[in-house]
C-alpha cells in the first residue's frame, strides 16, 4: 500500500522571547489514500501546528522544521512558492476552526467561491457559479443561488461552515484537513457537520485527518486516530483498539473524561489534573508523568520511546495499561 | 442606499457639501463681480443688500464672488491633498504592512521621521523656502497654494500611511487570508481581493476627519500670514477681515461659517462611516 502522505519524524521549532518553542517533536505518520485519521489532544499538544507545517503553511525566519513530509513521494520543503500554490487546493486544503472569521465579511460568498474556480482552475465566470452553485448543494447548503448573493454575517455558523467545505473542496483535494472543524458550532451542528465531511469523503475519495481536542467528536468517523500530548503522538492506534485496548495512561484519562448518558447520576466528571508539560524545555521524562496516576521513578528520569504493539498500534510509555 | 432613510445629520451635511461643490466648480458661471474688484459706491455695505446678497466689505468687494472664490480654493486644497496623501500613503502603508521584512522598516522609519516634525513648523518652513519671492529672481515662485497643498500632502502621508499600515498588519492576520492562501491564491489576488477591500473603509472615514482639520489648519495658516493669497480662501478671507469685526462684522461671520459647517460636515461623515464600519465588524 502507497501512502499519500508520509511523514517521518517532523519537529517543528519556533524562535521566541522566551527561547526556542518545540511545539512538534518527532511525529511520524504515515496517511493511506481515502483513509480517515483523527489527531487527539488537549491545547498546546501541537496538533494545529502539525497540521499547518504538513500543509507547508509555516514558513518564516522565526520556525525551524526538521524530518520529512513526502506527499505522494515528494517533500514539500523542496517545492518552491509557485510549486506550493499548486499544492494547496488541488492536492491538499484546509477547513479551519472557526467559520466567523475565515470568510472576508466585504465580499459576497460567490465571489469567494469563484476566486479560486476561476483563477486556479481556469473557469470561466459564469462556469464558476455554476460549479458554485453545484458545490453547495454539494455541501447541503440550502438555497444555494441565494446563498451566493449574500456576506458572511449573513449565514449562521452552521451555514458558514458549509461553505467553508464548500471551497476546499473545490478543486477535488486528495486529502482535506479539517482543524477543529466542529468546535466553534452548535452541538446539533456539529453532529450533521461531521455527517457531511463523512459523506463527501466516501463520495469524492479523499484523505482525511480531523484534528480535534474532543475524543467524543471523532470517534464515530474515523478509522484510526493519533492522541497529541506535548508534541508528541502518545498513542497510535485503530478507532476500534484505542479504545478497546488503551495502552496509554493519557488516553484512558481522556476517554473516561467524555461526559456519557449511562454514567451514575450524582458521579463526578473526571477530569486530568495538572497542567500540559513547557513547550520549551527539552524533555528527559515522560511528559505526562507529573499528571499521570501510575507515575514511578523511571516515568521522572527517562523519556520514552515509541513501541510498537502490532496491529498498527503503538503507544509511549513504560508501563502500558494491561501490560505484564 | 436611499437619501431619505438616513439621518437628518447626513441630509444636511450631504446638503452644505453639494452646495460647497456646486459653488466650487460652477460658482465662475454666475454673474457677479470679480472677488479681486471693488465697487466703490457700495462700501461694506451689509448682507441682503441690493446687488451683493452677502454685501461686501471695507473695500467693497463682493462677498459672494470671494465666498465662492474661497470655496474654490479651500475644498481644493484640502480634497486635493487628502486624495494625494490617501492614495500615497495607502500604497506604501499597504506595503509595509504586507510585505514586512526591510520594506516595511524603510518605510516606516520614514513615517516616524516625518512625524516627528511639529507641523506649523514644518508647513511654515515649507512655505517660507519655496513660495517667498527671491528677490534676485522673481518670477520663480511657485503659486502659495500649490505649495501648501504639497507641504500638506507630505504631512498627511505618515499620517494616513501609518493607519493604512496597521489596518493591513491586523487583517493580514486573519482566518480568510490563511483560507485563500490555503486554496493556492497568489499573494497579489490576496492583497487585492482580501486586504484592501477590509482596509479602504477605516482610511476613507479617516480622510474625511483629516480633511476638516486641513480646512482648519489652512484657516490657521492665514492668520498667521503662510496661508493663500490675501482674500483668496476662506482662511484669508478671515484673516484679512478679521480687523474690521467692529464695522462689517458679517464679512468674518460668513468664513468662519463656511469652514465650521464644512468642517463639522466631513467629521459627520468620518464619524457616520465609522460607526457603519464598527457595526459590522461587530457582527464578525
Amino acid at each position: 500500500m502507497s501512502d499519500l502522505l508520509k511523514i517521518t519524524d517532523l519537529a517543528v521549532d519556533f524562535d521566541t522571547s522566551y527561547g526556542k518553542l518545540h511545539a512538534v517533536r518527532g511525529v511520524s505518520l504515515d496517511i493511506a489514500p481515502g483513509e480517515s485519521v483523527g489527531i487527539v489532544g488537549e491545547s498546546g499538544s501541537g496538533k494545529t501546528v502539525f497540521s499547518r507545517a504538513t500543509m507547508g503553511l509555516l514558513r518564516g525566519s522565526s520556525v525551524h522544521r526538521t524530518g520529512q513530509i513526502l506527499f505522494e513521494g515528494t517533500e514539500i520543503s523542496s517545492l518552491d512558492s509557485k510549486q506550493i500554490r499548486e499544492y494547496w487546493g488541488t492536492k491538499i486544503a484546509m477547513i479551519f476552526q472557526d467559520p466567523m472569521t475565515a470568510l472576508n465579511p466585504v465580499r459576497r460568498i460567490g465571489a469567494q467561491m469563484s476566486e479560486s474556480l476561476i483563477k486556479r482552475l481556469g473557469m470561466s465566470k459564469s462556469e464558476a457559479k455554476d460549479r458554485a452553485i453545484e458545490l453547495l448543494t454539494l455541501v447541503k447548503l440550502p438555497e444555494p443561488e441565494l446563498a451566493l448573493e449574500k456576506y458572511a454575517h449573513q449565514l449562521s455558523g452552521g451555514m458558514r461552515q458549509r461553505v467553508m467545505i464548500a471551497m476546499a473542496i473545490a478543486c477535488n483535494p486528495k486529502m482535506l484537513f479539517a482543524d477543529e472543524p466542529t468546535t466553534a458550532l452548535d452541538v446539533t451542528v456539529q453532529a450533521q457537520v461531521l455527517e457531511l465531511l463523512a459523506e463527501l469523503r466516501k463520495e469524492l475519495g479523499m484523505a482525511m485527518v480531523i484534528i480535534t481536542h474532543d475524543l467524543g467528536v471523532v470517534a464515530g468517523y474515523t478509522d484510526r486516530i493519533a492522541v497529541m500530548y506535548g508534541g508528541e503522538i502518545v498513542e497510535l492506534a485503530s478507532t476500534t483498539d484505542l479504545f478497546t485496548d488503551t495502552k496509554m495512561p493519557y488516553t484512558e484519562a481522556l476517554i473516561k473524561s467524555i461526559p456519557r448518558v449511562d454514567r451514575k447520576r450524582g458521579s463526578e466528571l473526571a477530569s486530568i489534573e495538572g497542567m500540559p508539560p513547557d513547550p520549551t524545555s527539552n524533555r528527559a521524562s515522560c511528559g505526562f508523568a507529573d499528571r499521570c496516576p501510575y507515575a514511578v521513578q523511571k516515568c521522572r528520569d527517562e523519556h520514552p520511546q515509541l513501541v510498537d504493539a502490532g496491529n498498527g498500534h503503538s503507544y509511549r510509555c513504560f508501563f502500558p495499561i494491561g501490560g505484564k | 442606499m436611499e437619501l431619505k432613510n438616513k439621518p437628518l445629520g447626513f441630509k444636511l451635511s450631504t446638503a452644505w457639501l453639494s452646495l460647497c461643490v456646486l459653488m466650487a466648480t460652477l460658482g465662475w458661471l454666475l454673474p457677479l463681480p470679480s472677488w479681486q474688484s471693488s465697487d466703490s459706491d457700495a462700501l461694506g455695505v451689509p448682507m441682503f443688500s441690493k446687488g451683493h446678497i452677502l454685501g461686501t466689505d471695507n473695500w467693497g468687494v463682493d462677498q459672494l464672488s470671494a465666498m465662492i472664490n474661497g470655496t474654490r480654493i479651500s475644498l481644493g486644497v484640502a480634497v486635493v491633498s487628502v486624495t494625494l496623501g490617501a492614495l500615497i500613503g495607502a500604497f506604501l502603508g499597504v506595503m509595509a504592512g504586507y510585505t514586512r521584512g526591510w520594506i516595511d522598516a524603510i518605510i516606516s522609519m520614514y513615517f516616524n521621521v516625518t512625524l516627528a516634525f511639529p507641523t506649523l513648523v514644518l508647513l511654515l518652513a515649507l512655505v517660507a523656502i519655496f513660495a517667498s519671492p527671491d528677490p534676485f529672481n522673481p518670477g520663480t515662485t511657485l503659486p502659495r497654494m500649490v505649495v501648501l497643498t504639497f507641504a500638506i500632502t507630505f504631512i498627511l502621508i505618515p499620517f494616513l500611511g501609518r493607519l493604512a499600515r496597521a489596518a493591513t498588519v491586523s487583517w493580514a492576520g486573519r482566518d480568510f487570508v490563511l483560507v485563500a492562501k490555503s486554496l493556492g491564491l497568489k499573494r497579489r489576488t490576496i492583497l487585492v481581493q482580501h486586504i484592501i477591500p477590509n482596509v479602504l473603509p477605516s482610511l476613507i472615514s479617516v480622510s474625511f476627519l483629516a480633511a476638516g482639520l486641513i480646512i482648519i489648519l489652512e484657516g490657521g495658516l492665514s492668520i498667521l500670514g503662510a496661508g493663500g493669497d490675501p482674500g483668496s480662501s476662506w482662511g484669508s478671507l478671515l484673516s484679512r477681515n478679521r480687523g474690521d469685526l467692529a464695522l462689517t462684522p458679517h464679512t468674518t461671520f460668513i468664513p468662519v461659517a463656511a469652514i465650521a459647517l464644512t468642517v463639522m460636515a466631513f467629521n459627520y461623515f468620518g464619524e457616520y462611516l465609522r460607526t457603519g464600519i464598527d457595526n459590522r465588524d461587530s457582527r464578525i
